[in-house]
């Protein structure tokens, strides 16, 4: 009796130690904490909205979703670890993440070499293109938003632009992105000047971008650099003519109104014409959005599970076949049509053209 | 070329401050303090402060100044006094040190993010076809005034005959009834007030974050070095030829050499520009260009 009772212990701690067997289990590495821990935390958000809808639904082959969440804490070693866990101890049939291009690209490598599907919800640097053969992106890279910049500012007229970027892998991508796509288009990039990023003063590479006479300045910048930026343009009078941001919620909050009257740039877009997921996340949590990236990690998430679904199991090789294949195919969700490209990277994805009013952004058409 | 002469002047002005003030501690201590540029820093970061407690700017700076001279007179007392009885060199790595533990405060306690007084901006009016802000001119000024003054101070009063006789000779100094320790604390409390001043000179041109000293410790020291370190004077030249070959670097169009329109060197190439220039001229003069008071012991 003694013994059988020890039997059940043992059985009932294992059974609530490992999830059901029968759950569909998908794993996804977020920055739950460190400096982009609300951008993490609205990436949950949005995976958790979309496993409710799916479960609402019927769930995945049968069975309920379940995503098992794990926290990078901002640090590449951690994200990569977090996953070592989710391959081997949870035994997740893919694996959802991260955040920054920094700790994606390694995260995705070690997937990679496992041979584990990745899914990418968020990082939209050029290099995120190498990871390698099993990691896909939900988001359009650099080549993408940089094209649609190209676009907008030719669509107004400005033939020839001095471009100013940080010197660093992604301003480089957003730099040689768009020289190529406003070449390509008919533009001219008058000068391509490369700034340190953190510096006290950058009237020099303002004065270089000036003595090229342009017809506008395109520019991508954080916070407070983008900040001391439209100050010193400010102040030099190069305001006098147009300024456009690539990705311009990212210093905007830092640029005090005085400084960007009439600034006009672009940014990724929440969802596209979608409002019912909008109303959904605001009835869940009582906030409007938080960042542009929890309807891309929701839309991951409907994708991953419509992939499972095809493969007909949880089993690797047929999970990266289907993803392959509905890739090629376009799967619909709230950010507009993902299809992915040979390389497994999205093709096109929402943008929104925004202008400065006052203090705040609006949109722009 | 007539933005070239104004890119050159404002960015002298930017060194020559904190380099006289390097030069003219040197004079009297015989090591070059390092952590000077730092105390520029402080003279920003205090100035800001106070004027976001509501104290106006005007009278922020004078006091972030004076309290920057008094902190210069106690690190100089705790610790480059006992550093320098060891030797010249030991002092100077203190000072390194005490350069980078003051770079960690700043980070505490200022954050990472670059920071500006707040001050009315107004764009820039076009002066012989360059665009001067009214910031640059207001500076310039107050920079050249400053330095003026402390020139008056050095060669027209007793209290500067008694600075540059210490420097010169200390033992003959004060054996001849000068008070050498109360001359060296005045300078002291002088290089850090004129540091400070520098400092916040360059916050109100544009901005301020914790790695300013950092960035400015090459073109300082290449200033005061160029100009003979000790000769304080001296230093504003170095300024202006550092300041020149920064610029240079910086507003030059490759682009014929090339065969493209316009291609620039990135402007964080410039502090490459003044360590060559340094290096050029050491070789040929190894004291500087001017040869400084010290070597006529």
């Amino acid at each position: 009796m003694k013994k059988m009772i020890r039997v059940l212990a043992a059985t009932s701690v294992l059974a609530t130690a490992l999830p059901a067997q029968a759950d569909v289990v998908i794993g996804a590495v977020l920055p739950l904490s460190g400096v982009n821990a609300n951008g993490g935390e609205d990436q949950r958000r949005g995976i958790e909205l979309a496993v409710a809808q799916i479960n609402e639904a019927g769930g995945v082959l049968g069975e309920p979703l379940k995503v098992i969440y794990e926290d990078s804490g901002n640090v590449p070693q951690r994200a990569i670890d977090a996953a070592r866990k989710l391959v081997s101890v949870d035994g997740v049939a893919l694996v959802i993440g991260e955040y920054s291009s920094g700790i994606t690209i390694p995260l995705g490598q070690y997937l990679v070499a496992e041979g584990v599907p990745h899914l990418n919800p968020a990082s939209t640097s050029g290099l995120v293109r190498g990871i390698g053969a099993t990691s896909f992106s939900m988001v359009g890279l650099d080549n993408v938003s940089t094209e649609f910049a190209a676009k907008d500012v030719l669509d107004r007229g400005w033939k020839r632009v001095a471009v100013l970027a940080m010197n660093n892998a992604f301003g480089q991508g957003v730099a040689n992105e768009f020289g190529a796509h406003f070449a390509q288009l008919g533009g001219e990039v008058t000068t391509t000047i490369m700034y340190t990023s953190g510096q006290t003063t950058y009237r020099r590479e303002l004065q270089q971008a000036e003595s090229t006479e342009p017809d506008a300045y395109v520019f991508t910048a954080y916070g407070a650099d983008g900040g001391l930026m439209m100050q010193e343009a400010y102040e030099l009078g190069l305001q006098e003519d147009p300024w456009y941001s690539i990705l311009i919620t990212m210093h905007n909050a830092d640029t005090p109104a005085e400084f960007k009257t009439g600034l006009i740039g672009m940014d990724v877009d929440y969802t596209a014409d979608d409002t019912s997921y909008k109303a959904a996340y605001e009835e869940a949590y009582g906030q409007s959005f938080q960042s542009a990236w929890s309807g891309y990690a929701h839309d991951t998430t409907l994708f991953a599970a419509e992939t499972i679904e095809r493969a007909g199991s949880t089993d690797r090789p047929a999970v990266l076949s289907a993803i392959a294949e509905l890739g090629a195919e376009g799967f619909t969700g709230v950010t507009g049509e993902i299809k992915l490209d040979a390389d497994g990277q999205r093709m096109w994805q929402p943008y929104q053209k925004l202008k400065v009013e006052g203090d705040a952004l609006v949109s722009h058409e | 070329m007539v933005q070239f002469i104004f890119d050159t002047l404002f960015r002298a002005a930017d060194l020559a401050l904190i380099a006289v003030a390097l030069s003219a501690v040197y004079s009297l201590i015989r090591f070059p303090n390092v952590a000077l540029v730092q105390y520029a820093v402080v003279g920003a970061f205090v100035g800001m402060a106070l004027q976001q407690q509501g104290v106006p700017i005007v009278p922020a700076v004078l006091l972030a100044s004076l309290l920057v001279g008094g902190i210069a007179q106690v690190f100089n007392a705790v610790i480059f006094q006992r550093l320098l009885r060891l030797d010249p060199a030991i002092a100077l790595i203190g000072s390194l040190a005490l350069s980078m533990v003051l770079s960690a405060g700043f980070l505490l306690g200022f954050g990472p993010a670059a920071q500006r007084f707040s001050v009315q901006v107004a764009p820039a009016t076009r002066v012989f076809g360059v665009r001067v802000t009214e910031m640059q001119v207001l500076t310039g000024g107050l920079t050249v005034a400053i330095l003026i003054a402390f020139a008056l101070l050095l060669f027209r009063t007793p209290l500067g005959r008694e600075m540059r006789a210490v420097s010169t000779n200390p033992v003959l100094a004060a054996a001849t009834g000068v008070n050498t320790a109360r001359v060296t604390g005045l300078v002291v409390f002088l290089s850090g007030v004129i540091a400070a001043l520098g400092g916040a000179m360059l916050a109100l041109r544009g901005s301020v974050s914790i790695d300013m000293g950092t960035n400015m410790l090459l073109p300082v020291f290449a200033a005061a070095i160029l100009g003979g370190l000790g000769n304080a004077f001296g230093a504003v030249f170095g300024a202006i030829v550092i300041a020149a070959a920064e610029t240079l670097i910086t507003n030059l169009n490759f682009g014929p050499i090339v065969g493209q329109d316009h291609v620039f060197l990135p402007a964080s190439y410039a502090p490459a520009a003044s360590f060559a220039l340094l290096v050029a001229v050491l070789l040929f003069r190894p004291r500087g260009i001017f040869v400084s008071e010290v070597t006529r012991v």
